[in-house]
């Protein structure tokens, strides 16, 4: 790796670590979001510019800090502003030239401002495209070319969003401050909604490269562990850490040597991260301690405990499952759910059970266009020996399925079905 | 990916310490592993008390051996060790840059995994 490229990897990093405690801090002396999400990354291009040649500061947290202030004393000084809100800030701000060596904040305050950056960036008036990308920046850390990266959009189209979404954060004059008690519930589920889409995007990986993907799926349970350290009585932030701790678990096993899926009956379980198994367990009887068996990431994360308790495929609890896929339905009514319990239905009373429970789903317009409902379909007219219905199937999958290896693994089995000739 | 920074303290450092110096430092390790949490960096971390309070334990070949500390013929001690989830060596090193206790020990910084190759 050129030197250059080291380098920029090594700030890229300190970046991911400190951004969020430093765009916090900026955000709550500054009372402006946009400013302070602009003056960082100003901090983080001079960084980029200066660590090459004169190296990385030690203290590089407190270097962003004095830079991004010094900046936004700056910006602050050319603006007209209104007289008001500049006296504020002169008396805010009157701190910061003296005690540059010390610019840090107390870890309290360092905690809620984690919590209300999480906010901001996952609130309901932005789209979910735009919290996703404003969450990744603010509190992942992530530069605009890496985000990109990872949902396989051009960069513009994600500096667009930012842009975008701080611009409806202004205009509807969103403040950063912690949500009132009555709307807490609901903005909660905002922001985990958020980082289970952060997670899926890096554990799915419907798009986006191989470097990528640990990555995101580390900043999802990296964000969930903040929330977690800041609202640890709510049962569903456990919940959401136990389902994606048990799904990451399965993260090396799930591929082999040349990329391709490996469907979970076939995977070497003993491949499988126990360590991770055992926070997820840990974190869904947390969930369940609290009353939150019935949540929705609880009951996907039971879901998931089903299988890490099973040393082999033959002996998951199906029944146990299709169980939990019943309660999963009344809670979070989805034909994904469906077709879920289906295949567990298969599995506990053979593949023409979970045929019939296929069929109305495929009258279901909002499963049209996803390739895992011919994908099980195909699995079970294969078990069935209706093998030219199941080919047929694999290939219908392999024509919807958004990533290359998926697809390619779909038209494998679709080929293997051809009659020999 | 999970990796472990273990703080690699001098011998006898702590005994050259005021208790007032020794608790400041504490606290510093402290808000440093407090940091870590809010920031969902942390998965474990402990301060360790003396070695002269430890023992190591060997059953080789049926034989069990207990040596109590401390164990001199190291010149360091694992003064305490910090869990941590960072994506790259590189991130790992950001966080581990952070510690108080670069500035007088040594940080070790190791990713978890198997122990065969």
């Amino acid at each position: 790796m050129p030197v250059t490229d080291a380098i920029r990897h090594r700030i890229e990093a300190v970046w991911r670590i400190e951004a969020p405690r430093l765009i916090g801090s900026l955000a709550r002396t500054l009372r402006d979001f946009g400013l302070a999400e602009e003056v960082a990354q100003d901090a983080l291009v001079a960084a980029l510019e200066t660590w090459p040649i004169k190296g990385v500061p030690e203290r590089p947290g407190a270097w962003l800090l004095t830079t991004a202030r010094r900046r936004a004393i700056d910006i602050l000084r050319h603006a007209t502003l209104a007289t008001r809100k500049h006296e504020l800030l002169e008396h805010d701000m009157s701190g910061w030239t003296q005690s540059d060596d010390n610019a840090t904040d107390t870890e309290d305050e360092f905690g809620d401002d984690l919590l209300r950056l999480i906010f901001i960036a996952c609130h309901p008036v932005l789209s979910t495209d735009a919290r996703v990308a404003l969450t990744l920046r603010v509190l992942g850390g992530l530069t605009t070319p890496e985000i990109a990266r990872a949902f396989l959009v051009p960069e513009a189209t994600v500096a667009q969003r930012i842009v975008r979404a701080k611009k409806v954060l202004a205009e509807k004059q969103v403040s950063f401050e912690l949500p009132p008690p009555a709307e807490l519930g609901s903005r909660l589920a905002s922001a985990l909604e958020v980082v289970y889409l952060i997670f899926n995007e890096g554990y799915a990986a419907t798009s986006g490269d191989d470097w990528m993907r640990p990555l995101l799926c580390a900043q999802a349970l990296r964000l969930a562990r903040t929330i977690l350290s800041l609202a640890g009585d709510e049962p569903e932030v456990h919940g959401l850490i136990a389902l994606m701790e048990l799904q990451a678990s399965r993260f090396a096993a799930r591929v082999d040597a040349a990329g391709r899926p490996i469907l979970l009956a076939a995977q070497d379980r003993s491949r499988w991260d126990a360590a991770s198994i055992r926070r997820g367990l840990a974190a869904l009887a947390h969930a369940e301690a609290l009353d939150g068996a019935d949540g929705s990431y609880a009951l996907q994360a039971a879901l998931a405990a089903c299988h890490a308790r099973a040393e082999q495929h033959d002996a998951t609890d199906w029944a146990r499952i299709v169980a939990l896929y019943t309660r999963l339905a009344n809670v979070a009514p989805s034909p994904v759910i469906q077709l879920n319990r289906a295949v567990a239905l298969a599995m506990r009373d053979g593949p023409q059970a979970g045929l019939d429970a296929l069929a109305p789903l495929l009258e279901e317009p909002r499963m049209a266009g996803y390739h895992l409902l011919p994908g099980v379909r195909g699995d079970l007219l294969e078990r069935l020996g209706r093998l030219d219905e199941a080919r047929a199937a694999f290939e219908q999958a392999a024509a919807l399925a958004g990533n290359a290896r998926e697809r390619e693994f779909l038209l494998e089995r679709a080929a293997s079905l051809r009659p020999v000739s | 990916m999970a990796y472990l920074l273990t703080v690699l303290e001098p011998r006898g450092q702590r005994s050259e310490r005021t208790p007032e110096q020794g608790r400041e430092l504490y606290q510093r390790m402290l808000d440093f592993g407090a940091g870590l949490q809010q920031r969902g960096l942390l998965v474990a971390g402990e301060a360790l008390r003396s070695e002269s309070e430890g023992f190591r334990l060997s059953l080789h070949e049926g034989e069990r051996r207990v040596v109590d500390g401390p164990f001199t013929e190291a010149r360091e001690m694992i003064g305490g060790f910090f869990l941590i989830n960072a994506a790259s060596r590189d991130e790992a090193l950001a966080i581990a840059a952070e510690c108080p206790a670069a500035q007088w020990a040594t940080i070790e910084v190791r990713e978890t995994g198997t122990c065969y190759e």
